[in-house]
């Protein structure tokens, strides 16, 4: 139901466009800034969804695995369709909102304000948003370097990342370099370290908070950040059981050395290391009560349109695999790119046993609509 | 006590002194600003004078140069729509954003050419608002320092008689400057040539060069074979003097057209710093009109 009212509610805003294009009451001039991104791909695996859903959470890995946002079927995807809406309020405020299409039905990905007259470097943001917790957790998925989400963050932010109804406080602190310092509080139960089904009537809350740092050195830019999360895991399995309940932490530093050699083509470094520590009691928990994980990436941007990636990521545990992913993109322009990625995770465990994932991923996006910055 | 006062200064540099301090976009609007400013203003610029101007790299460092910034002057025409716009939005700064009074979008003030009728992206990354490389005639940076004398005397009319002076000071020269250009420019109206993107269309418009193609198939799209063959027979079949080259894109393909026939390739700056012999905006024009 509530999807159906998105749908109308978008269909009736475009077809503004549409009527009194030219008359004394003409709105075609404020109609914002409306972008579409399509992300499809073609999937193949060795592991079947079922296998996946039976990944023993005994293993070193945690309980990572068990779900995916993008790309979850063995054989044709339609990941979404992304549209994205942008325009000033007024003088005080721009809005947001992003809403992906897929056969399931809608999602409002992201919809919030963000304030741009108040003083002091302050910028203030409220809605359903992204977290600007790591370095990642805020970019969507068609500017991601691979495929997919590192298995870090899959595990103990979920595959949807910390993205929640909250409010957002960001300063730009008064140093020669680009410092960053943010504090956020998300409603909590999005999936993740912080529930999967979590009683929202609780108001329990998510508490965000990072530092952000860059300086260029020639034509390099270097990149260094710290985070950190607090908030209440209420993780429940499917049959409405606890399986843990208790204050939970995660720290999150990341790093990365992007060289451009010219206006196209760059070499970036990046590398990201994330600890959880969970402090209740609770024994039926099946992870480990203290994990972390980490990525790291070599990504090659060889010219204009031509990319390719290498990423090595696991668990900081003793006696058990690792992920390693290889991507290669061309774009036939800004607007639409083709990638493969290859990926081979020796993490997965079944009965008892690891099994080697093997993964080939065809992915197509494409965009139309207004002009997209370029991410950094 | 010294030291402390030390501390003070690097923390505060703008609230001691006195001076506008304005951000700009490219290298060109930054050393126009700073002849009609004077001492009176702080220039940043944020984009490379070497690199491509469509593709300015959005470093978090440029964040921290637009943070404190009494104003923006941009080039506007798009032709930063790729970067600046998360930019101005990341930098937290109300002086700097669009519709407010210390912000200066300088296409809004030169007539723009080839503004396309209609805009298809099947037709490439077309400028949808006309050509926004203005600046290269040169005819159009009288009219833009006069456009920056007129806005810094809007923000800063304490020094409007500063800002009158060194705009009337410029002006003077640049007109003895526009008159030999054109003498120098004189023989080469009616001459064809071509580029790898219309960065020059302004240029050729004030000295009746004539553009024949481009080595890019479509605006923002990398040259394909199929285009370059083309171009080929195109070249043996209309004779332009030369390909007029920017600095920033691989001459790969210009170099091979320049093998199978001959033709000329010349390195066009198209801003400040895109060579190391232009430093300023005289010695642009004095390169780009000598360079035939
Ligand atoms: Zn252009």
């Amino acid at each position: 139901m509530k999807k159906i009212l998105v749908i109308t509610a978008l269909c009736a805003s475009l077809s503004l466009a549409g009527q009194n294009s030219s008359g004394s009451f003409d709105q075609s001039k404020f109609i914002p800034d409306i972008s579409l991104i399509i992300d499809m791909s073609y999937v193949n695996t060795n592991v079947t969804n079922d296998d996946l859903d039976n990944n023993e959470p005994t293993s070193n890995y945690g309980d990572y695995g068990t779900f995916k946002e993008f790309n979850t079927d063995n054989g044709f995807n339609l990941n979404y369709a992304e549209l994205a809406l942008h325009s000033n309020a007024d003088q005080a405020f721009e809005l947001d909102g992003v809403f992906h299409f897929n056969p399931e039905g809608v999602e409002v990905e992201e919809a919030y304000f963000t304030t741009k007259a108040l003083a002091y470097n302050l910028r203030a943001k409220g809605g359903k948003f992204k977290s600007d917790f790591g370095r990642l957790n805020n970019q969507h998925q068609h500017i991601w370097d691979f495929a997919d989400a590192p298995l870090v963050y899959n595990s103990f932010l979920s595959p949807e990342g910390l993205n929640a109804p909250g409010a957002q406080l960001q300063w730009l602190v008064p140093t020669p370099w680009y410092m960053k310092l943010g504090f956020e509080m998300l409603q909590s139960g999005n999936g993740g370290t912080y529930g999967n089904d979590f009683d929202k009537k609780d108001g329990e809350s998510l508490y965000i908070g990072y530092l952000k740092n860059s300086f260029d050195i020639n034509d390099a830019s270097v990149l260094l950040g710290l985070s950190y999360v607090n908030g209440t895991s209420n993780i429940i399995d499917e049959d409405g059981t606890s399986l843990y309940k208790g204050n939970s932490e995660i720290y999150g530093a990341d790093v990365s050395v992007k060289n451009y050699f010219d206006s196209y083509s760059y070499i970036n470094w990046q590398s990201e290391f994330l600890y959880r520590q969970m402090k209740s009691d609770d024994t039926t928990l099946y992870a480990d009560k203290e994990q972390s994980g980490y990525y790291t990436q070599l990504v090659y941007q060889v010219a204009e349109n031509y990319k390719t990636g290498l990423r090595y990521e696991g668990f900081l545990k003793k006696s058990n695999g690792a992920k390693i992913s290889v991507d290669a993109s061309y774009k036939t322009s800004e607007f639409a790119q083709l990638r493969l990625q290859y990926s081979h995770d020796d993490a997965f465990k079944q009965n008892g046993n690891y099994k080697a994932i093997n993964e080939i991923i065809f992915e197509l996006t494409f965009a139309i609509g207004a002009h997209g910055a370029h991410s950094f | 006590m010294k030291k402390r006062i030390y501390i003070l200064l690097f923390m505060f540099p703008l609230s001691l002194l006195a001076n506008l301090n304005i951000a700009v976009t490219y290298p060109y609007i930054g050393a126009l600003t700073k002849t009609i400013g004077g001492d009176k203003v702080d220039t940043v610029v944020l984009a490379k004078g070497n690199w491509d101007p469509h593709f300015v790299i959005p470093r978090p460092s440029l964040i921290a140069k637009a943070r404190n910034a009494d104003a923006l002057i941009i080039n506007g025409g798009q032709l930063e729509i790729g970067w600046l716009p998360p930019l101005i939005s990341r930098a937290s700064n109300p002086k700097i954003n669009i519709n407010s009074k210390t912000f200066l979008d300088l296409s809004r003030h030169v007539e723009l050419l080839q503004k396309p009728l209609n805009v298809d992206r099947a037709g490439g990354d077309v400028h949808p608002d006309g050509n926004p490389h203005f600046h290269l005639d040169p005819n159009n940076i009288l009219i833009l320092a006069g456009v920056i004398k007129d806005f810094l005397i809007s923000i800063d009319s304490e020094n409007k008689g500063v800002y009158e002076k060194n705009f009337s000071d410029f002006s003077g020269m640049w007109k003895v400057k526009l008159g030999m250009w054109k003498i120098k420019m004189a023989n080469n109206r009616g001459v064809k040539i071509v580029q790898y993107h219309n960065v020059m269309a302004y240029f050729n418009h004030a000295y009746g060069l004539i553009s024949i193609a481009t080595i890019e198939p479509l605006p923002g799209i990398p040259p394909s074979s199929r285009h370059t063959i083309h171009l080929i027979d195109l070249i043996k079949e209309q004779k332009p003097c030369c390909i007029l080259h920017d600095v920033y894109h691989s001459t790969k393909t210009a170099e091979f057209l320049k093998e199978k026939t001959g033709i000329k390739i010349i390195l066009m700056p198209h801003d400040l710093g895109a060579l190391d012999e232009v430093e300023d905006l005289v010695s642009l024009f004095d390169y780009l009109s000598g360079a035939l």
